[in-house]
């Protein structure tokens, strides 16, 4: 799991202590820092630096996080990860269909943001559309549209497929429910159609045989959407 | 009530008698006395002086007990010019020497003024005693009435509509406001006068200033009164031992110097019992308050208690392994700087743990709280709390036992997995680390409702705490020794009511606790089928 070792890192955040803890965590892992204190700041940085990646506070003091997101994102996909304040579904779900890649509650272990900053970056990283995912005994073949568990074909309804493959193909990242609806069923859903997530996601998990209280390929993020788990690594 | 006002009207009549009767009164007395003249003529009494005169006391006294003073002089005067003019020889004449009938004159006369003054006499004392006995009456009813009511308002509104009734008259009652700036009360229109000009009566800021005159002096004020005496209405102030409360205002109806005393004092007796009731009702509500504030100010105690012990215990531990590990570096071994960073890492999450429930505690409290409620799949919901309990007791073991459908509710599901994080990990934080703690839904359809159970084998909650545990900050004696603040389960309930279920403690059949939370499903428990939507093909 090499990928993007030496990419170039933006930090925008108000707080020195958090900047000082990320420093020195991105640094240890080999990543190129940068960090600016305002949001302002951040997006000009963005532009100079070009950063492979973008940590980027929602709270910030004047500017709010939000604007850096919409302004950085008028001209620029790099991928953003959100750091939040706990409690705001509203504000994560807002970020991420205003275009973050992911986000992290504060408090946080570093691990997970870790964790999160090499997932996007290998999706950036990912030129090719791979024909075929593999996650360790599950196998879907995007060419084919067939999807294997333990060597056996899996019976999938045309949703149910739809969905496994949007899942799949953003391992790893989140997919809010919005994002998930808009790419499944296209433009014609409506907010309330949550519902049909939750019992499509309960009969995909039951075909790739997971276990309901301890789901090993989708993971639920409560009140936000779907996480695709990749194996452990 | 009706009784008072018959009452009313009896003494009303018999005042009157006097009044209306007296000029047809004087009418009946000539005539009466001259019947007895031709009476006693054709009977042929004209020689018996003596009977003729005792004879002509009877209208003098019939007049004096039942007309009063006036006639009976009346009576008494024609009666002596009678007799001495049609039986007193020589006859149908006057002469001097009828002079000495001055005598009888003098006679008749006694008895016409004393009978009627003691007539009179006993007639008032009579209409004194019924007017009394009415008044007392309706002040007894109010008072029986009003010591039932312990609402401020309630009790303002019911003493005016009564006392405008015995009176006949509005009435009002002014009391001060926050600042001590006296307001209209309440204010009760007497029926008969809707819609007429009197019905401004109480409102006008002339009415006010008189009211607040009165409050401010407390003095009795208006008409019939030293004070004031030319305004419409009577104002009375409303006063226990040291304190005025208020002023109580009726609009007099009569110009009657006695009526206007007898309202007068009634007022006055109804002012005190208005002033009584008032002070009690606010001398209830002031208990009242002290009791909120001494319990808001126990709850304080205990925040104050429990949240500074609970913050200092894990920063002791952060900052301790903290400067141990930077300013003795050399001195451990990785496996001591392992176990120091664990430490931190253990107290930051305690530390966070605690935020979280005070801040939920606080959205709770100030009715912040926001359900956004969505159709929430219990299995899914049971697989994130697991999760979430995994993190801070990774080794200790859970059961779930789901019914065979998968289940679907209308919830907050981010709240509602909250809820069951804190029980569950109450679960384990209360009982013994190889014990089993059991996760089980159930979902009876025809209640509509979802049924979580959380089983342990800890320590139990004693009968008699089982509705305290859900208190804030209560903590049960018997768990001192664990750490916590006692907001976990408040929490708990605060999210579980909002949702219109229940929570509750029992104890576990195979000992230890059980938490049964019931939530209702919703309406529209399945608002599609799966196979409906051609999805069913497996």
């Amino acid at each position: 799991m090499n990928a993007g070792l030496g990419a170039r890192i933006l930090v925008i955040d108000d707080e020195p202590q958090i900047r000082k803890l990320l420093k020195v965590t991105l640094q240890a892992h080999q990543y190129d820092h940068y960090e600016c204190a305002d949001g302002e700041e951040g997006i000009i940085q963005a532009s100079m630096v070009h950063p492979d990646l973008i940590v980027l506070d929602l709270g910030l003091p004047g500017m709010s996080g939000m604007d850096v997101l919409h302004r950085i994102r008028e001209w620029s996909q790099v991928p953003i990860i959100v750091l939040t304040a706990k409690d705001q579904e509203v504000d994560k779900i807002a970020a991420l269909d205003g275009g973050a890649d992911d986000y992290v509650t504060k408090p946080f272990g570093m691990g997970e943001l870790v964790a999160r900053i090499r997932v996007a970056l290998r999706h950036v990283a990912k030129t090719t559309d791979e024909p075929i995912l593999r996650f360790g005994s599950l196998v879907i073949d995007l060419a084919l549209r067939q999807v294997e568990l333990d060597g056996e074909q899996v019976k999938l309804t045309p949703t149910e497929y739809e969905m496994l493959k949007v899942l799949a193909s953003n391992a790893g990242k989140i997919i809010t429910q919005r994002q998930l609806l808009q790419q499944v069923w296209g433009a014609h859903h409506h907010e309330s159609d949550s519902h049909y997530l939750r019992v499509y996601v309960g009969h995909l998990r039951k075909k790739l045989k997971e276990d309901p209280t301890r789901p090993s390929y989708i993971q639920t993020e409560p009140g936000i959407g779907y996480r695709f788990l990749l194996p452990a690594e | 009530m009706s009784e008072h006002k018959e009452e009313g009207e009896d003494q009303e009549s018999l005042q009157g008698i006097s009044r209306w009767k007296r000029v047809p009164a004087y009418i009946w007395v000539t005539l009466a006395i001259i019947l007895l003249t031709v009476l006693l003529h054709i009977i042929g009494m004209s020689d018996d002086l003596v009977n003729v005169a005792l004879v002509y006391l009877f209208p003098i006294l019939i007049s004096a007990v039942y007309w009063g003073m006036g006639p009976a002089i009346y009576a008494a005067t024609l009666s002596v010019v009678m007799f001495d003019f049609f039986f007193v020889p020589p006859y149908l004449s006057f002469t001097v020497e009828d002079l000495r009938y001055f005598i009888s004159f003098a006679v008749y006369l006694a008895v016409a003024i004393m009978t009627a003054s003691l007539a009179g006499r006993l007639r008032q004392q009579l209409d004194r005693v019924k007017s009394r006995e009415a008044t007392t009456n309706a002040l007894y009813d109010l008072s029986r009435q009003i010591t039932a009511i312990t609402d401020l308002d309630n009790l303002l509104d019911n003493m005016t509509s009564q006392i405008s009734l015995m009176l006949g008259s509005p009435a009002a009652i002014y009391l001060p406001d926050q600042q001590g700036e006296l307001k209209l009360g309440v204010k009760q229109k007497s029926v008969s006068e809707f819609g007429t000009d009197k019905s401004a009566w109480g409102s006008r800021s002339s009415e006010l200033a008189i009211a607040d005159w009165v409050y401010k002096q407390g003095q009795i004020a208006g008409k019939g009164t030293p004070k004031l005496g030319e305004s419409t209405g009577l104002y009375v102030p409303l006063r226990t031992e040291n304190h005025i409360h208020g002023v109580l205002a009726v609009h007099m109806t009569t110009n009657e110097p006695e009526k206007q005393q007898e309202q007068r004092q009634l007022l006055e007796a109804c002012g005190s019992l208005a002033a009584g009731a008032i002070a009690r009702v606010k001398l209830a509500e002031e208990a009242r308050l002290a009791q909120v504030t001494a319990e808001s100010e126990r709850i304080r105690t205990a925040l104050l208690d429990s949240v500074s012990h609970e913050l200092r215990t894990p920063l002791t531990a952060i900052i301790g392994s903290a400067t141990g590990l930077m300013e003795n570096d050399t001195l451990f071994t990785p496996e001591d700087r392992r176990e120091l960073t664990g430490n931190i890492r253990d107290g930051a999450l305690r530390m966070n743990r605690l935020v979280t429930n005070l801040l939920g505690m606080v959205r709770l409290e100030s009715g912040m709280l926001q359900l956004n409620r969505k159709w929430c799949d219990v299995g899914d919901m049971i697989s994130v709390v697991l999760a979430k309990v995994r993190e801070f007791s990774p080794h200790r073991e859970v059961t779930v036992q789901l019914p065979e459908d998968p289940v679907f509710f209308d919830g907050d599901e981010v709240l509602l997995e909250q809820v069951l994080v804190n029980i569950v990990s109450n679960a384990i934080k209360y009982s013994s680390n190889e014990s089993m703690v059991v996760i089980r839904v159930e979902n009876d359809a025809s209640q509509s409702c979802v049924t979580f159970i959380v089983d342990d084998k800890g320590v139990g909650i004693e009968e008699p705490e089982r509705t305290r545990v859900f208190d804030k900050f209560y903590r049960s004696p018997s768990t001192q020794h664990i750490t916590g603040t006692g907001l976990g389960l408040a929490i708990c309930k605060g999210i579980v009511e909002v949702h219109g279920g229940t929570i509750q403690a029992e104890g576990n059949p195979d000992g230890g606790t059980r938490i049964r939370i019931e939530l209702p499903v919703g309406e529209d428990e399945r608002p599609f089928s799966y196979t409906a939507l051609g999805e069913g093909g497996d």
